[in-house]
């Protein structure tokens, strides 16, 4: 062969494999700064396009009244009022040693890890002043499960510029929500929260009598002697697994025939096998939404996904019980009680069959939106970064949908994973409605969540009603998936948000 | 460019040779810890990018290797096979990247089915005997006259 001929189809045939490559390669790099409302492309979910005057009314924190959209950093607290719980954070970076444990370098909020757990009642205005001490990277505080006004949402670049070291900012929002949630870094999240910026929520009921009353130290049984309440704040500190911040099984001294309330909190990436070595349990609430009428559920563990709760009531026997919590476990009983852990259960409670069905609200079938959120994976580049990575409705981030609504809106979503992982799905702002799994409609308590574990292979449909005007993140609450992409937004039409990614800030939601 | 091509069949087979040591190096530590030293291996744990064991790092090291290393390697060993002028390069050079391929996918099924995960392991052999020939095969068929040219030539 003509050897000039062949150096050209070498060449040739180099660029044929080259060029592709490098366009894919060119075309998934981010700038620097971006804001959320260019990623993507809009999905009205098979609804009319919402201008910004549209809808069904402004929703509860202000709405659109004019041309001009309204930017997510005005959706504040409405007053100004008193708050009724006030709570300091200040976070550092520094190396802390977790009760019974070994040294991990990471993060503290009030020179602990997890912070303090911030306690309010129904209806409290809650006021957090949140100051980084020396974290470069900056910090935000997210509060997860509770459905903020967008501003305070936390999610550095999208509703907040971080907090940089020696800035604080404000929290102030209304605890409307009774139950368990916590909060953690929105701020380079599958690091800070991995690392400990993080602590738990517990909101009481207003109406006393209707709940549980809590023991004034936290964990003992309080001196009515009849309930005692208590958190279980599972976290993963550089290979050592804690209980409320401490190596090893937490003693909760409560005599026999007490019932106590354990709020599970499963803070991190993957999902979490709990169950209850030596009684019975009954599941009161889901992501601080109540199961209606939980009946007792023996030998049946129970998955609490990633970011998910679950609190159990166990009614302490004679002979003391443990909840089993990720290798460790809460020992309730007499004081030194030495429970026999047994091992986990192979059958599981199935939410979409517990509890008894109740009146929820909200009529699906007359849904205004309906969108799909179908999880893969396939090779390619994410921000120039060769591998495989998770698709969203097929689209590599950041060719993601942004679905938008309107505020009132009634919306429906099937989440679908088919990427061989599970994924921990978290919609920030709002609680989902459990509708179906694999198309076997929930026929038990309505079931509430902000965390839904969505097995490879499943499929669920949910319902939300668009109450909460703003920006939303959709994401997994693996966090890493999410830095690997895993991420959508919720849009509220005549809404926009000014923060970037990016940016003076340096935000880096994920 | 023969050398060329040749070190490029070399690197293939030495990733795939880096491929199995790396596996079984994690597998053996997370075997020794889990039951020398009562290590719980759950979803959490294995998602937490921290260190478990020291040979965690195997896992890392195959996923970063298979990934991104290996493919490129051949990629540019398939580029180097067009200016190469060895003959029958190109095509023992493609079979190379098609045995990538494949050998990426089996990974990536393998966490949905162990049986791709058992034809992963198969498939690295004929990934790691194709570079090695390919890189063999120089030798002898540049040492070899023009004869096989020839077969082009008008007789």
């Amino acid at each position: 062969m003509n050897s000039r001929l062949r150096l050209a189809l070498a060449c040739l045939a180099t660029a044929a494999l080259v060029v592709p490559l490098g366009w894919l390669w060119w075309s998934s790099l981010m700038p620097d700064d971006y804001s959320v409302m260019d990623m993507g492309y809009t999905d009205l979910g098979g609804g009319p396009r919402p201008s910004a005057a549209s809808g069904h009314g402004a929703g509860a924190h202000g709405g659109p009244s004019g041309e001009k959209p309204v930017d997510v950093a005005t959706l504040v607290e409405d007053g100004t009022g008193q708050a009724d719980v006030r709570l300091d954070l200040t976070a550092r970076e520094e190396a802390f040693t977790p009760a019974s444990g070994r040294e991990v370098s990471g993060y503290t909020l009030n020179g602990a890890s997890p912070g303090p757990t911030l306690r309010a009642t129904q209806g409290d205005l809650v006021e957090v002043r949140l100051t980084n001490e020396n974290i470069p990277e900056g910090i935000t505080l997210h509060w997860h499960g509770i459905d903020v006004p967008n501003a305070m949402d936390g999610v550095a670049g999208v509703t907040q510029d971080s907090v940089l070291e020696g800035e604080t900012f404000t929290y102030r929002f209304v605890a409307e929500q009774a139950g368990t949630y916590w909060y953690h870094s929105h701020q380079v999240s599958h690091e800070q929260v991995r690392r400990g910026l993080l602590g738990a929520v517990v909101v009481e009921p207003a109406a006393p009598g209707t709940g549980p009353a809590r023991a004034a130290t936290g964990t003992g049984p309080n001196s009515a002697g009849q309930i005692v309440d208590v958190e279980a704040l599972v976290h993963l500190y550089d290979g050592q697994r804690t209980l409320n911040g401490q190596v090893g099984d937490v003693e909760v001294p409560a005599e026999p025939g007490t019932t106590v309330r354990v709020r599970v909190i499963n803070t991190d990436n993957g999902p979490m096998t709990t169950w209850v070595s030596g009684a019975d349990y009954r599941l009161l609430a889901v992501d601080g939404t109540d199961v209606n009428a939980p009946g007792p559920v023996s030998d049946q563990a129970l998955v609490v996904t990633a970011g998910g709760r679950a609190d159990l009531a166990v009614v302490v026997p004679e002979d003391g019980a443990r909840v089993e919590l990720a290798g460790n476990a809460v020992v309730l009983g007499p004081a030194g009680v030495d429970v026999r852990a047994e091992p986990a259960p192979t059958s599981f409670v199935d939410l979409l069959t517990y509890g008894e069905p109740a009146s929820t609200g909200l009529d699906p079938a007359e849904a205004d939106r309906h969108f799909d959120y179908v999880i893969g994976r396939r090779p390619g580049f994410h921000d120039g970064r060769p591998g495989l990575w998770w698709t969203i409705n097929g689209h590599l981030w950041p060719d993601v949908p942004m679905y938008t609504v309107a505020a009132g809106d009634v919306v429906t979503m099937r989440i679908q994973n088919d990427s061989g992982e599970v994924h921990p799905m978290h919609l920030h702002g709002h609680h989902a409605l459990v509708l179906s799994r694999d198309g076997e409609p929930a026929t038990g308590s309505p079931w509430w969540v902000d965390s839904l574990n969505v097995r490879d292979g499943e499929s669920y449909e949910i319902a939300f009603l668009a109450d909460n005007p703003g920006v939303w993140m959709d994401h997994c609450h693996n966090l890493k998936h999410a830095a690997e992409g895993l991420v959508a937004h919720l849009m509220y039409a005549g809404y926009t948000t000014s923060f970037e990614a990016g940016g003076h800030a340096r935000n880096e939601p994920e | 460019m023969g050398t060329a091509y040749k070190v490029f069949a070399w690197l293939v087979a030495l990733g795939v040779v880096v491929q199995a040591a790396s596996m079984v190096w994690a597998v053996a530590g997370l075997g020794i810890w889990v039951d020398k030293d009562g290590g719980v291996l759950d979803k959490a744990a294995f998602e937490s990018e921290e260190t478990l064991f020291p040979e965690v790092a195997g896992f890392m090291i195959h996923g970063m290797n298979g990934m991104i290393i290996i493919p490129a390697l051949a990629v540019i060993f398939l580029i180097v096979s067009f200016f190469a002028k060895v003959p029958g390069g190109i095509a023992w050079a493609a079979y190379v990247l098609l045995a990538v391929v494949v050998q990426v996918a089996l990974g990536i099924y393998g966490h949905e089915g162990a049986i791709w995960g058992m034809l992963h392991g198969i498939n690295a052999m004929i990934l790691f005997s194709l570079a090695v020939y390919a890189g063999l095969r120089v030798s002898s068929v540049e040492r070899r006259p023009v004869a096989p040219a020839a077969e082009h030539e008008p007789v």
